[in-house]
């Protein structure tokens, strides 16, 4: 009954505060435990599932995950290999076999240089940061159009909606292709008037997402849209 | 510490020359989230020094050999503009700000928890645009308002506060005049949170009585600013309903 | 550090440039709003303080005094620096004053030293013996694209606030700084193939060469450079002279205005 996500005043905590007694309570991200109580570690909201107490910050780095999908940038080429900028703190590598092409040695140049932006995978991270990315899966691939915008990681599942509800309003209201990467990149594709009111919009998002006015100033977003008449 | 000793420092009525009681600490405001290009940032302004801090990062550390295996390394720079202060500063780093800014990185890795980020650097910079004694306490307040700021998970925030003795008092949060002319100062980092301490440094002289009642006062302060600082960083986010 | 330039940024920008539009919305020649304070910091004797978009520039005036040069004797000096801190933006690493930091202080130094908007013989005090250094210290805590421009505007806006601090020296009564003229930069850089002024991040990160444009109240040239990569042609310069003096004047004006107040 103590889902914290509806109803009750959200608590907004900072680092070392105490968020209540650990006795009989999990402790979730965000959090841990200290003698009886349970402490917030970040300045975020927190979160009461089931018996986890948890903290979501209002602020992160992007920290990969196998699986996440990712827009990221060509940062270094080697004869076998890809570096690649993730927007976290490690760089992630591609190697070669896990490249959408057959790469002879060596060739890796000819395939992406420096500055290529791709979809690609987290394929893999160990506990010192160590990143592998694949680009084989379907839909992974060199993004050889459009554009890249960023949000705040934490604002991602707010900026995809229940069920991708707000992404696809986004999307119809724009008429754009947009993926969004679990690394804060945001690509979007479509004519020039489409992105401009996405970067608007996920300004928009990354500014006042959080706010009670959301609602109202994306609607009012929403009537300047290039899609507006057919909505 | 100057110690002069025939400036006037105190009033007749037991009060200090800017009016302030003896327990009394300036005026203290803060401010989250002002530099737009940082991870993290905070203003504090404490009495009429002005001290900014800007934090970068977790972010692979280079060059490789101050690398940690099993943790991140806190690089912290405390830099005082060359116009902060009545006579100007030669850019640059120099002996004062090597060793303010090493004890400063020292506190802030004993909240922050390191562990989560191995093989990584958090960038700390500290600036300090206007100085007027307690510079170093301003910035390690800034630095933790920041470092909350940028998401950092911290295990608590770190207070910057000081006291001191003048013409024989124990005074809170020195000023310039009694900065100069005073017998003690006593700079601590305090977890407002656990009453740890995190940052220690003391130059003068103090009997162990005047040492407890210096950080009775350091301790009743950092409360105090401990508040503001958690309305700094709640206030960046009002009108939030996530 | 050196940043990464997406090729679809590049791109993005030379698509937006062939329709005449900016990445933000901006007319090709429309600057950023600008927030200008003076005299806010409590130790400089002279100061300011510029906000544009999410660049963030302090200056501030310090006075010592100094024996003048031997073929100089009845002149002070004027010196201006500014420093790229770490604390500006993640590519700026520490370590001493980097070539850019170098350049974006001296171009601002020639604007202002060249308008002469100071009169050297007035920072003498006892000729051959005794001077005044005046010194501005631009100090970037935020950069957000087009840091030339911000400071070069905090450091005359600064410089024009400035009191003589004669008192605290020993060498007669404070008095303001006789500065005549407020010298004013105006950069462009070319962005998907052409001009545009006042660069944000984004159009900095992925456009080419740059050019700084100092004019002095009577519209005359004090200071030029083209930094970075690439070459420009006569009628390009002619182009973005003529956009230079209209900005500039619109500077000189808030200036005057934050003065007034």
């Amino acid at each position: 009954m103590s889902n914290g996500q509806n109803g009750a005043e959200l608590r907004l905590v900072t680092p070392g505060m105490a968020i209540g007694p650990s006795a009989g309570m999990r402790v979730g991200s965000g959090a841990l435990a200290q003698n009886d109580t349970i402490i917030a570690t970040r300045l975020g909201w927190v979160k009461q599932l089931n018996n986890t107490v948890s903290v979501d910050p209002i602020n992160s780095a992007y920290m990969p995950r196998s699986g996440d999908l990712i827009v990221a940038t060509v940062a270094e080429v080697r004869n076998n290999l890809w570096f690649m900028n993730i927007n976290g703190p490690f760089q992630g590598l591609l190697p070669m076999s896990l490249a959408p092409w057959k790469v002879e040695f060596g060739a890796a140049r000819q395939h992406m240089g420096i500055g290529d932006v791709v979809l690609a995978r987290v394929q893999e991270v160990d506990e010192c940061h160590n990143v592998v990315l694949t680009m084989k899966g379907v839909g992974l691939r060199r993004l050889n159009q459009g554009s890249v915008h960023s949000i705040p990681v934490t604002h991602i599942e707010r900026l995809r909606g229940e069920g991708n509800a707000t992404i696809q309003r986004l999307r119809d209201a724009c008429d754009c292709r947009i993926i969004v990467g679990e690394n804060g990149k945001v690509w979007v594709d479509g004519d020039a008037d489409g992105i401009a009111w996405a970067r608007q919009a996920i300004d928009l998002v990354h500014t006042s997402g959080h706010k009670k006015t959301f609602e109202a100033d994306m609607s009012a977003l929403e009537k300047n849209a290039p899609n507006n008449g057919d909505a | 510490m100057g110690g002069y000793g025939d400036v006037q420092l105190l009033r007749d009525d037991g009060l200090r020359l800017d009016g302030r009681k003896l327990d009394e600490m300036r005026p203290v405001s803060i401010e989250a989230g002002i530099l737009p290009a940082a991870d993290g940032s905070a203003m504090v302004t404490h009495g009429l020094n002005v001290a900014v801090a800007a934090v970068y990062g977790p972010m692979e550390a280079h060059p490789r050999k101050i690398q940690r295996q099993d943790r991140a390394v806190i690089d912290v720079r405390y830099n005082m503009a060359p116009f902060s202060t009545s006579d100007r500063i030669r850019p640059g780093f120099n002996r004062r700000s090597r060793e303010i800014s090493k004890v400063t990185a020292e506190a802030l890795e004993s909240v922050v928890l390191v562990e989560r980020y191995p093989r990584s650097k958090i960038r700390v910079e500290i600036e300090i645009l206007a100085a007027e004694a307690g510079t170093r306490c301003a910035g390690l307040t800034a630095a933790a308002v920041a470092l909350a700021d940028a998401g950092i998970p911290m295990r608590d925030l770190i207070v910057g506060v000081a006291s001191g003795k003048v013409e024989g008092i124990v005074v809170l949060d020195l000023d310039k005049a009694e900065d100069n002319y005073g017998q003690a100062d006593l700079p601590v980092g305090i977890l407002p949170n656990t009453g740890e301490i995190a940052f220690l440094q003391m130059d003068g002289d103090l009997s162990p009585d005047e040492y407890n009642l210096a950080m009775e006062y350091n301790f009743k302060a950092a409360a105090e600013i401990h508040e503001i600082m958690v309305d700094a960083l709640k206030r960046r986010y009002e009108g939030g309903e996530n | 550090m050196v940043e990464l330039v997406p090729t679809l940024l590049r791109q993005e920008l030379a698509r937006l440039a062939e329709d005449d539009l900016r990445l933000d919305g901006r007319g090709q020649w429309e600057g950023r709003d600008v927030d200008l304070q003076i005299d806010c910091l409590y130790n400089a004797e002279g100061s300011a303080k510029v906000v544009m978009g999410k660049t963030i520039v302090y200056a501030g005036v310090k006075f010592e005094l100094r024996t003048p040069w031997p073929d100089r004797p009845s002149q002070g000096s004027l010196m201006c620096g500014a420093e790229l801190r770490p604390v500006a933006h993640r590519k700026y690493e520490p370590g001493p004053p980097s070539p850019q930091s170098i350049e974006l202080g001296r171009v601002v130094d020639r604007g202002i030293r060249e308008s002469g908007c100071i009169d050297m013989e007035s920072l003498c005090i006892v000729p051959g013996e005794k001077v005044w250094g005046v010194m501005i210290d631009i100090h970037v805590l935020s950069d957000g694209g087009n840091v030339f421009d911000a400071c070069g505007l905090a450091a005359i806006a600064a410089l024009r606030t400035a009191v003589v601090p004669a008192e605290r020296f020993d060498v007669g009564e404070d008095y303001t700084l006789k500065v005549k003229g407020t010298p004013i930069m105006a950069s462009f850089t070319r962005v998907g193939g052409r001009y545009i002024y006042d660069p944000s991040e984004e159009e900095e990160l992925g456009g080419d060469e740059r050019i700084h444009i100092t004019l002095g109240d009577e519209g005359h040239l004090h200071s030029l450079q083209k930094g970075l990569r690439g070459v420009f042609t006569p009628a390009e310069f002619a182009e973005i002279f003529d956009v230079a003096h209209q900005r500039c004047a619109e500077l000189r004006k808030l200036v005057a205005t934050q003065e007034g107040n």
